[in-house]
């Protein structure tokens, strides 16, 4: 009995003490880097300045607005294209459901930099997609796709699409498909069957995809050092810059932090909104 | 009442764990944390009566052909391990700051930055001096007008890879005409122009277009040119900033006029023979690559070696015909004057007075302002 008692924690360890080493306690030193005055030349001192939380944000709120904004559109963009895949690969794809599924998790083959990098060469200025934009009227003539706000959403939808799928996916296809029959047998519309079973049966699946991709998307700065302009920079794009070129330390750890905290007040907000059991899962129905 | 207590215990045995592993990080990092300067006084960097083991050095790309390397392995019996890590000044000294602060380089016998660089890393303790009797061959080749640099007079701490000039990068096809600095400013360019990250380049360029003094420019100076570089950014006439990458930009034919250096193009026009480096009305900055000796490095003995086989004339012909940058060694052009007439001629590997007439030394900014025109440019790069 008592040695029973101990197996979670033992098992809760190695977990434990990674979180400690590569979470907690660089946070602590971000804490207190962010209340540090001083250059480089001179030295950093703590002089608790917590006038860097403030200064930080009313320098960069134009960054932190932009990639709130940036990384939301991306996060719906990936729903839409996302549901309609995963649905199609869950219920549709019969024989080729292996093969679409690799070809999702296919770009993962190719690292992260260089499948970004390629998208410059796809969207450049006299590439074939952007001679056809702009003959559809969808891009002016003289005007171009790179370094714009829209070359760097359609960075992050690529990127991060995979990171939507695979939840969805997940939930959908461990749904019993006799309740959708169940559903037809007591009268309903498939429309109804969809709005009434087949989607909050699936919102664990959706609201672990918005998370997964919503989080890293803020973040994100490769998407914007690559495809976008001085003008499209993100938060991710100035605490670089912070840390690597100026090396303000005090302000690229009180950014950090502010953008953590960000992040943690909306994605509280939306599981508030969406409903903590569906992300939890009930007691039938586990999360994927 | 079993999971509660069960949850209570794990909640216990958490904190327990994060103050425990929070106190041994506190002792083992010290208060070392963020501080800048290493105390003490400069070293020289001693050397062995012969070089052995391996070599390490940090360079910028695009600056040694294929074939030096395993010549000087050859020659010298050293391994030699080179890595293209430099890509910017500031982004190589955050990498190394960390453990150059502790007197280690990472394992890096020689690391190679610009004239700016060399003097900060030097003023904070992060570099050696020379053993001037180990490099004898580096002390009679080293080219007059770059034996006394203002940011090391004696050269007892640096010596130049290659030299070489800012201007403008240009695709003749799309911008025949680019004469100016202020053609970057030019509507009928919009969107197709870049501009390098590095303040000391782009900025006093700008500065020049507009007739200042760049050698004696004000923080107010420093700060309306970078206000000009603000409004073309947000009218859309500047694409973006670059590094080393604006290459990519110009051979895509995403961008038509960029302020770049001068040798790049020459390589470029390998693939596309329209890309030429234009010398600017208003002059370029001129600057010098120096191979410096961080604190710690393994191998400085390996490193003079290496010094001395790159300033052998026919060593450095191979180098400099491969990177068309400003040759620091003398006795090249000779060589290039029998194996190879055309780029004996080059005027931007051998710049003449005439060719570099309106050229400043690349400026610093004023002292008191430096780290809020810092500051500025950046938030400038990135959209602030």
């Amino acid at each position: 009995m008592r040695s029973g008692r101990r197996v979670p924690y033992l098992l809760l360890a190695p977990g434990l003490l990674w979180l400690a080493f590569f979470f907690v306690v660089p946070m602590f030193f971000m804490g207190i880097i962010a209340l540090e005055e001083g250059s480089l030349e001179e030295g950093f001192e703590l002089t608790w300045r917590f006038a860097n939380f403030p200064d930080a944000i009313s320098a960069y709120d134009t960054q932190f607005l932009r990639s709130f904004l940036y990384a939301g559109i991306a996060t719906v963009l990936c729903l839409l294209i996302a549901y309609p895949l995963a649905y199609a690969i869950a219920f549709k794809a019969g024989r080729w459901k292996n093969a679409l599924l690799l070809a999702v998790i296919a770009p993962f083959f190719i690292t992260y930099l260089i499948r970004t990098l390629a998208w410059q060469t796809i969207l450049a200025d006299e590439s074939p997609i952007v001679n056809v934009l702009q003959f559809i009227g969808a891009v002016p003539d003289d005007g171009r796709v790179l370094q714009t706000s829209g070359s760097v959403i359609a960075g992050l939808t690529y990127n991060f699409l995979p990171f939507m799928i695979l939840p969805i996916y997940s939930s959908l296809e461990q749904m019993d498909q006799r309740l959708i029959e169940a559903g037809k047998d007591l009268y309903s519309s498939a429309r109804t069957t969809f709005l009434r079973v087949t989607l909050p049966i699936s919102a664990p699946g959706v609201i672990a995809g918005t998370l997964l991709t919503f989080i890293p998307a803020v973040g994100d700065y490769i998407n914007a050092s690559f495809l976008g302009g001085a003008n499209q920079a993100m938060i991710g794009n100035v605490i670089q810059g912070e840390y690597l070129t100026i090396k303000d330390y005090p302000t690229a750890a009180a950014l950090s932090f502010i953008l953590m905290a960000l992040i943690l007040v909306v994605v509280v907000l939306y599981i508030r909104f969406a409903g903590s059991e569906a992300l939890m899962g009930d007691e039938e129905r586990p999360a994927a | 009442m079993e999971t509660e207590g069960a949850g209570r215990r794990l909640a216990r045995l958490m904190t327990a764990l994060t103050v425990g592993v929070a106190a041994f990080a506190l002792a083992a990092c010290g208060s070392d944390l963020g501080g800048g300067e290493r105390e003490g006084e400069i070293e020289t960097a001693t050397a062995d009566t012969e070089a052995s083991g391996e070599l390490f050095v940090s360079n910028w790309p695009f600056y040694i052909d294929s074939k030096s390397l395993p010549e000087f392995e050859q020659e010298s019996g050293l391994t030699v391990e080179y890595k293209e890590d430099v890509n910017d000044n500031n982004s190589i000294f955050a990498k190394l700051q960390p453990r150059l602060q502790n007197g280690e380089s990472e394992g890096r016998d020689i690391i190679v930055v610009t004239d700016w660089m060399a003097k900060k890393m030097y003023d904070l303790g992060y570099l050696q001096n020379f053993d001037k009797s180990a490099i004898p061959t580096v002390e009679e080749n080293l080219v007059p007008n770059l034996q006394s640099p203002s940011f090391d007079p004696e050269r007892s701490y640096s010596a130049p890879w290659q030299a070489g000039m800012t201007g403008l990068v240009v695709n003749k096809e799309q911008a025949p005409d680019v004469t100016s600095v202020n053609d970057i400013f030019d509507p009928q360019y919009k969107g197709k122009v870049t501009v390098l990250t590095e303040l000391r380049d782009t900025v006093p360029l700008v500065m020049k277009a507009d007739g200042v003094d760049v050698d004696n420019a004000t923080t107010e100076e420093w700060t309306a040119a970078i206000q000009k570089l603000r409004e073309a950014v947000d009218s859309g006439q500047i694409r973006s900033f670059t590094g080393n990458d604006y290459t990519d930009d110009l051979a895509r034919g995403d961008a038509s006029i960029a302020i770049g250096w001068s040798g790049d193009a020459v390589q470029l026009q390998a693939d596309d023979p329209n890309i030429q480096f234009v010398m600017p009305d208003e002059g370029c900055i001129v600057w010098a690559d120096n191979m410096v000796i961080p604190v710690g490095a393994p191998n400085p003995t390996a490193a003079y070696e290496f010094m001395n086989y790159v300033y052998e004339p026919e060593n450095q012909a191979q180098i400099a015909a491969y990177n068309s940058y400003v040759t620091p060694v003398s006795g090249v052009q000779e060589i290039f004057e029998k194996e190879d007439p055309a780029l004996a001629k080059s005027e931007l590997i051998f710049p003449t007075e005439e060719y570099q007439k309106n050229c400043s030394s690349q400026p610093e900014p004023p002292a008191d302002g430096v780290e809020a025109i810092e500051k500025d440019f950046e938030s400038l790069i990135t959209g602030g």
